[in-house]
């Protein structure tokens, strides 16, 4: 993939565009392009499945953002997700609220939790403050369980499918493209917070705040600021999933959600946005992969009562191989994949250690 | 002097598969001596180190070229455990003590290490009361935690555990960063002592050219990742452009102080002087 060299730029503002050259454009349109024709011959299961990722592309972005690029550690994320499905299901059915005033509601709400929660931070550091994140989590879901047994939703609080220009969403090749615009804005939010003030003051806090505070960047508003936005972000995310599943239940954001997301964003690559989105495809693809791998292997029918636990062995594993061979994850893959091509033949190669 | 304990021929490094750091380094040093690599800023001498202790891999360099070898054996990429036990000692450039445990348990994990690794070329292996003889100052220190101790302090214990794992060949990175002149020329001294008394091969890496040509017999000049100039330390200590550009002495001192500069400084004067 052709690449900007550093020493042909001879501006500011050549170092901050977001796409560099003309192959990169040609590429981006080709994937556009792949994108939106996706529909015209995906079957039902794959858009729901595109749906999925597009979704957890919201969240593992916004994690990305928190957890990888300001390295502040969170283990409230399912939390958040389902905080702001709650919202929406709270207010659509006590109020009758439209989606114009749920979604902001949510985003509100997502971050208040994120000012909240995000003061620990100020304070802890690493497990510490994830423990305290978690908090968050149990807070939420027992609030959500306390009102849906309260109001006799026990079995999930229904959301009606949003009303644009006079009709209604529900076709799910609408709800793709919906989700895929979504996403196009969230990245480039992401990607372009990432080259502002905010973005270049999260990652000097990461890296060594003690020297980002001794060059007057504030560290306390850097780090509330980065819970705030990811927090809001994951309230949004939470709001449009229940959007596109109808309903709501705190059944579904068990601390495994937290789990996935976490695992979205270190085998994706902590530090980049290209990581979160390919963490989250990877890790909603892995249960039908595996279900498609039982399927080719013919043994789907042996181990049939196994399904659920042999997911979450292979996810544990895979995991692991991640954290032990490859830390930078699959963004780390893709950059060197891409400079192998870059180089080639050029690269030189290791001598083989002596031992 | 007696035989080649260290020699790196032609080593070549490249980081993250992209950057080329050092390209055709050879450096050479037998047993018993003080050698010293000196350079500018960037010039390659801490990658040269690392490289010679295996650490470089550690930060996504490895060695594409050439060969380094210790003590009859190549080698180059061998893990850092191995070159540890192979009898190469480093102290790094930053955090090279334990800041939690005190001057004696830092000592001591020295002499863990120093069990499996070879013995100090002739004489016994050395104990605390050794590292104490060298540094008297910490003896007083011993019960104090390592993160209470000064620049100097630190340094003295970071050598001392080095020099408890019975090293062949002790690595000093910049022995005189961020400390008095007073302390430096202690710890040279420190370091001639140690040399005459356990017969151990020191390569330093240093900046101040002065002091590290003071004790060392051989020095190699480092520039852009290539060695440029070597020569016994006397010799090098009196060539014209290491007093002009590393010592400050002459008249375009205070202009560009890199070798690159140098050998073009050189030249004008002969074409146009």
């Amino acid at each position: 993939m052709a690449r900007a060299s550093g020493y042909l730029k001879t501006g500011y503002g050549q170092q901050l565009v977001l796409v560099e050259t003309r192959m990169q454009w040609m590429l981006l349109a080709l994937l556009a392009a792949a994108l939106l024709a996706l529909p015209l011959f995906a079957s039902f299961f794959l858009l729901d499945l595109a749906g999925q990722i597009f979704l957890a592309v919201i969240g593992a972005v916004a994690l990305m953002l928190l957890t990888g690029i300001a390295g502040q550690v969170s283990l409230g994320h399912a939390g958040l997700l389902a905080a702001g499905a709650l919202v929406t299901g709270i207010l659509t059915q006590e109020a009758g609220a439209p989606f114009w005033i749920t979604l902001p509601a949510a985003t509100i709400a997502g971050a208040l939790l994120g000012l909240l929660f995000g003061l620990p931070s100020l304070r802890l550091k690493g497990l510490y403050l994830g423990i305290s994140t978690l908090a968050l989590h149990f807070i939420v879901v027992f609030l959500g369980q306390e009102y849906e047994t309260i109001r006799g939703f026990s079995t999930g609080i229904s959301v009606h499918p949003p009303r644009i220009f006079g009709c209604e969403l529900y076709d799910p090749a609408a709800w793709y493209y919906v989700l895929l615009a979504f996403d196009v804005v969230v990245v480039l939010f992401a990607l372009n917070l990432l080259r502002s003030r905010t973005g270049r003051a999260w990652r000097a806090v990461h890296e060594r705040d003690v020297v980002a505070e001794a060059l007057g960047v504030s560290v306390f508003r850097a780090k509330l600021s980065a819970f705030v936005i990811s927090s809001a972000l994951t309230a949004l995310a939470g709001a449009v999933f229940s959007y596109y599943r109808g309903f709501v239940s705190v059944e579904a954001f068990s601390l495994f959600v937290t789990i996935q997301y976490v695992a979205m964003v270190i085998i994706g690559g902590l530090g980049s946005i290209l990581g979160a989105i390919l963490g989250a495809i990877f890790v909603t693809m892995f249960p039908y992969a595996i279900e498609a791998a039982l399927e080719t292997t013919g043994l789907a029918a042996a181990l049939a009562g196994y399904v659920f636990a042999i997911n979450y062995a292979l996810f544990g594993l895979v995991m692991l191989a991640f954290l032990l061979f490859e830390p930078d994850g699959l963004a780390g893959i893709w950059r060197r994949l891409r400079d192998y091509f870059f180089l080639w033949p050029f690269r030189k190669t290791p001598l083989a250690g002596g031992e | 002097m007696s035989d080649l304990l260290l020699s790196v021929e032609q080593v070549e490094v490249v980081y993250h598969d992209v950057v080329t750091a050092v390209q055709g380094v050879n450096l050479t040093a037998r047993a018993g001596q003080i050698v010293c690599l000196l350079g500018s800023n960037g010039a390659g001498k801490t990658t040269t180190l690392r490289a010679i202790s295996g650490f470089i891999g550690l930060d996504h360099a490895r060695v594409t070229g050439g060969r380094i070898v210790f003590a009859g054996e190549d080698i180059a990429n061998a893990a850092p455990h191995i070159c540890a036990r192979a009898g190469i000692a480093l102290v790094a450039e930053r955090d090279k003590v334990f800041e939690q445990l005190s001057v004696r348990e830092n000592l001591e994990i020295g002499m863990v290490a120093g069990k499996t690794g070879s013995q100090a070329a002739g004489g016994d292996r050395l104990d605390l009361k050794g590292i104490y003889r060298f540094f008297p100052e910490l003896e007083r220190l011993t019960g104090r935690q390592a993160g209470f101790l000064s620049g100097g302090e630190r340094q003295m214990l970071a050598i001392g555990s080095a020099l408890l794992t019975s090293p062949r060949l002790l690595l000093i990175d910049e022995l005189s960063l961020g400390l008095a002149p007073v302390v430096v020329e202690r710890l040279a001294a420190a370091l001639t002592d140690i040399r005459d008394a356990l017969g151990i091969t020191i390569l330093l890496v240093e900046q101040n050219a002065n002091i590290a040509l003071s004790i060392a017999d051989y020095g190699f000049v480092m520039e852009n990742g290539r060695i440029v100039l070597d020569g016994d330390a006397g010799r090098l200590l009196a060539h014209g452009d290491i007093q002009e550009f590393y010592l400050g002495q002459g008249a375009a001192a205070g202009e560009r102080r890199s070798y690159r500069a140098v050998k073009q400084y050189a030249r004008k004067r002969r074409w146009y002087g």
